[in-house]
């Protein structure tokens, strides 16, 4: 039988200490053995029992139950106060063969692979890498969970090819108790599985676009994501450069994303008038330079023998700033907030990319491990790519006139068909500034009153907009999911109702859904129009 | 005078750096996560410790540790520690007690 433990807590924090939050019980299930002879079907359907008996629980006690990653996101859309589940030990993985595909199905067998939640992204790549398979995309890192990442929207910066959640084809929900809780779900248009292979996991099958949909991205709320079917590719190599180019040109290219006359002149090969794989641009606010680092990624054929030819991707010897040297500049900023702008310029060196070298490697080495793991603010907003420069410039000044230590970035995105997607532009610009935490006690503007004139700025100068649902936001701006996702946020909360009885709605809700509105049901579902 | 100020220095620089950690990590190994408030580059990760003397007599030479709770069977990160306590220690004892400290991290099992 799978196994969890059930500790007592008092309180729970985020991977970057954005906390902490109160909590009563944190919970962690442990696959059955492999020496127990069942086999991986057996151990799955195990599991989901343990979920079942663990959701039943929390709901005869009248408390919330949250399934939890790597705890990677900044908001608090992972936490619920009564009990948390870490799933990352549950990662069974299951190839897909030609029999078990759907008989309508498009997709290519080869590259379907179902995942249990916890698997992370490292893990997932290692796994389909000896298959000679890789992910589509990933997050700058490889330590979030896959059902962590599709759950917030986790994304790179790849241009054509979207989210993380935009190649899951297949979802396993717990959405409560009862056997008939146990649901696969996936788009009635692009059927993957076959149903007599679906039964092995118990589970009753709902084909629907618009469901699927919107569970996509789920916040956490649409039930527990026990499994995901993803369409990985073929093995591809990444050509990676960072070079400084002129600011005006930069800025072009972010709001055209028409590259066709753009030659990035990279030494030993031809990208010219190439559309990148992945576009990244640098800047740092307090900086007056003409030049923007700025990150290109090609994609290339995979071959075996490239690290002949580029060396090793991943650094033999990493080294890290000194964790306590950026702390003490943050005290010294506290107290001095008109330093800071000195102080990230000290630090440009360490925080911003270094043109440097070409470097080729498979997605999961060019998106290897996180450097940082220490205190760390994020807040990042989705505009279309159109509106790119005019949002980091009045981002950019807000900054200038409100100090605080962090730098930007801007990457790039396609449209999800996710109902909350915050990739909902035809490309999205993501606008982002990253930094580490600082003391809302101390002289600086506090985050929360910073995040908010963010708001009030994109939305005073008529540019729509979306937030990174993991990234820190003032989350309780008036009508905010509303402004961003318009009646979008109906079919969601109208899909949530149909999946989830009224109890289990309340199991499946969390802080972070009370604080958007998210929680609250619709008026009378009769009379929606959606 | 100034050569006591020269050598006090040299020593305290000795001190220093005679204190140091080492970490040696698999790149393509999935560490065993842990849920932790650690801040450290271990934030994420379930660290273990083995923190003791080890005696040496005059007939033995290598020491080996078994390390029995990784259930994957297998190592993500090896981290060494050497500490000026150490290092006084072996002296005083010429050798003969050996302070070891070892932080590791196993491979997530059922990752590989």
């Amino acid at each position: 039988m799978a196994t969890t433990t059930i500790q007592d807590r008092t309180r729970w924090d985020t991977l970057h200490k954005n906390g902490p939050f109160p909590l009563k019980f944190f919970l962690t299930t442990k696959l059955e053995k492999n020496s127990s002879g069942l086999n991986d079907f057996e151990k799955y359907n195990d599991a989901a029992a343990e979920i079942q008996k663990l959701i039943k629980q929390a709901a005869d006690s009248h408390q919330r139950f949250r399934a939890i990653g790597s705890k990677w996101s900044m908001s608090n859309i992972a936490h619920a106060e009564d009990r948390m589940h870490f799933n990352s030990f549950m990662n069974l993985k299951f190839p897909i063969f030609e029999g078990e595909m759907h008989e309508d199905s498009t997709y290519e067998h080869s590259n379907l692979f179902l995942f249990q939640c916890g698997n992370q992204i490292k893990e997932i790549s290692r796994f389909l890498e000896r298959r000679g398979k890789s992910l589509k995309t990933s997050g700058a890192s490889n330590g979030q969970t896959i059902a962590g990442c599709i759950s917030t929207g986790v994304h790179g910066s790849t241009i054509d090819v979207g989210s993380v959640q935009d190649y899951v084809v297949g979802l396993n929900l717990i959405v409560g108790p009862r056997p008939k809780d146990v649901i696969y779900l996936e788009r009635a248009s692009k059927p993957a599985l076959r149903d007599t292979y679906i039964q092995n996991f118990q589970a009753r099958i709902i084909r629907d676009d618009d469901t699927f949909n919107a569970a996509l991205v789920g916040l956490g709320s649409m039930g527990f994501i026990h499994g995901v079917v993803i369409e990985a590719e073929n093995l591809y190599l990444l050509h990676r450069f960072v070079k400084k180019i002129d600011k005006a040109r930069a800025l072009e290219l972010a709001d055209t994303l028409d590259f066709s006359g753009f030659d990035p002149q990279i030494p030993g090969a031809d990208f010219n008038g190439v559309r990148p794989f992945h576009y990244k641009v640098f800047t740092n606010p307090y900086s007056d330079e003409d030049k923007y680092p700025v990150e290109f990624i090609y994609k290339i054929k995979y071959y075996e023998n490239y690290k002949a030819d580029f060396g090793n991707p991943i650094p033999f010897q990493k080294e890290f700033v000194y964790l306590d040297l950026i702390y003490l500049f943050i005290k010294i900023a506290e107290k001095l907030p008109k330093s800071i702008p000195k102080l990230i310029n000290l630090l440009k060196s360490s925080i911003l990319p270094k043109e440097e070298k070409t470097t080729v490697g498979k997605l999961s080495e060019i998106f290897w491990d996180a450097g940082y793991q220490g205190r760390a603010f994020a807040c990042s907003f989705g505009v279309d790519h159109t509106h790119s420069s005019k949002a980091l410039e009045l981002l950019a000044k807000l900054t200038r006139d409100n100090p605080v230590p962090g730098i930007f970035a801007m990457r790039f995105i396609k449209k999800s068909e996710a109902t909350l997607a915050f990739s909902r532009f035809p490309f999205t610009c993501m606008v982002e500034i990253d930094g580490i935490q600082w003391s809302d006690k101390e002289k600086i503007i506090s985050l929360q009153e910073y995040s908010k004139k963010m708001i009030e700025v994109l939305k005073d100068n008529n540019i729509p907009f979306t937030i990174h649902w993991g990234k820190n936001a003032a989350w309780d701006f008036p009508g905010l999911v509303e402004h961003m996702f318009g009646e979008d946020v109906k079919k969601w909360k109208k899909v949530r109702e149909e999946l989830l009885t009224v109890p289990m709605q309340e199991v499946f809700s969390a802080p972070f859904l009370d604080t958007t509105k998210l929680s609250e049901p619709l008026p009378n579902t009769e009379d929606l129009i959606v | 005078m100034r050569g006591f100020k020269l050598a006090l220095c040299f020593g305290i620089f000795l001190l220093m750096s005679s204190c140091y950690s080492i970490r040696f990590q698999v790149d393509n190994g999935q560490w065993e996560p842990a849920d932790t408030e650690r801040e450290d580059a271990y934030a994420g990760y379930n660290v273990h410790t083995l923190d003791t003397v080890v005696s040496r007599k005059l007939t033995t030479g290598d020491h080996y540790f078994n390390i029995s709770d990784c259930p994957s069977g297998a190592l993500h990160t090896v981290e060494y520690r050497s500490s000026f306590g150490g290092i006084l220690l072996n002296a005083i004892t010429f050798g003969r007690k050996k302070k070891v400290k070892i932080k590791y991290v196993c491979i997530k099992e059922n990752s590989m």
